[in-house]
């Protein structure tokens, strides 16, 4: 599949511009996470108040690539969703707490893209997915779909939250809490006014014995946005992906 | 605002996680729900259960009079005090 990023907007703690995503992407480091989250000061406090620091890195790095009076197509992708959240109810449930009412009616996978939906006015589509460590190319085919349907723009978000302690023995795939919003757009042919920086991905299988980046599949695409590299390959298990830069 | 009015105004804040709002926004007879602070349905079940937390009080979710104790800060800090003396 091909496509066009026409925007993109990424966010970790400490890493808000594009000089600070550079400097990371010339040496990668696993940044402290502690509980730094965006302020999201955009919207009134009483819209604010039921964002969760996930939904608050989604609102803020997908905010401005959707313009005011546009609609688009969202496809949010998260592996580990909100495990804060899920650990904080797990916990009253064996504590034989009361569940908070607020935090139980977020605890599904789709609800920040229903906050989206909600504070945006959005009335499309909106996909959630969950997938393995190769959720980020998940969202791109599920990208690829919505724009070979018709869509003349989507919107990706690849969101991850650092996990509390007690997943640690299960969770090793987030560094550091981190959220990266694409714009996506199709390819006319024969159109090189077309903005953005093209991209191809393809699949092929591998033998299930390679390893897997070192970073987060998203975050490796953000350094190979800033240093120019033109070939990722993101192997998982027996899927290989191979991204292309489109010169 | 007497204290336990201020200590509710607080609690409410806390809930609901309402950045930016102090206790002095949240005044006895302003209308919690709707137009004035503008709290909705769910905010209601998630005070109530802070209140029967903080409070160790009980609230009758089919009481007729809930609704009634929900409207203000003023009336909240009554329906305490009545259960606590009570």
């Amino acid at each position: 599949m091909e496509f066009r990023i026409e925007q993109w907007r990424a966010w970790a703690p400490g890493l808000d511009s594009d000089e600070a995503w550079q400097a990371w992407a010339r040496e990668p480091v696993s940044v402290e996470d502690g509980d730094a989250q965006p302020s999201c000061d955009f919207l009134p406090a009483m819209q604010r108040r039921r964002l969760s620091r996930l939904a608050r890195m989604t609102m803020h790095v997908a905010w401005p690539l959707c313009g005011d009076d546009e609609q688009l197509p969202l496809v949010f992708a998260s592996r580990h969703g909100e495990t804060p959240r899920t650990f904080a109810l797990l916990s009253d449930v064996a504590d034989e707490q009361p569940l908070s009412p607020t935090q139980f009616g977020l605890s599904v996978h789709n609800a920040i893209a229903g906050q989206w939906s909600i504070l945006r006015g959005q009335r499309g589509e909106s996909t959630s997915i969950a997938g393995e460590a190769d959720t980020f190319e998940h969202a791109m085919v599920e990208a690829a779909t919505l724009l070979a349907d018709g869509a003349r723009s989507v919107l990706v978000v690849m969101a991850e939250e650092r996990p509390p302690a007690a997943y640690d023995e299960w969770i090793d795939d987030v560094p550091f809490s981190y959220a990266l919003a694409l714009r996506v757009g199709g390819i006319d042919t024969g159109n090189d006014a077309q903005a953005g920086v093209r991209w191809q991905l393809r699949l092929e299988s591998g033998r299930g014995d390679s390893a897997t980046a070192t970073w987060p599949h998203a975050l490796d695409w953000i350094r190979a946005q800033h240093t120019q590299g033109d070939t990722l390959v993101h192997t998982w298990k027996t899927r290989r992906w191979i991204w292309q830069r489109i010169p | 605002m007497n204290a336990l009015q201020q200590e509710i105004a607080q609690l409410i804040i806390d809930t609901l996680n309402l950045e930016d709002v102090t206790v002095e926004d949240i005044p006895p007879t302003l209308p919690l729900f709707g137009e004035g602070l503008g709290l909705d349905s769910v905010d209601a079940l998630e005070l109530a259960l802070a209140l029967q937390k903080r409070y160790d009080i009980r609230i009758a979710s089919d009481s007729k009079d809930a609704r009634q104790h929900f409207t203000t800060v003023a009336n909240l800090a009554a329906f305490v005090q009545a259960q606590r003396n009570a």
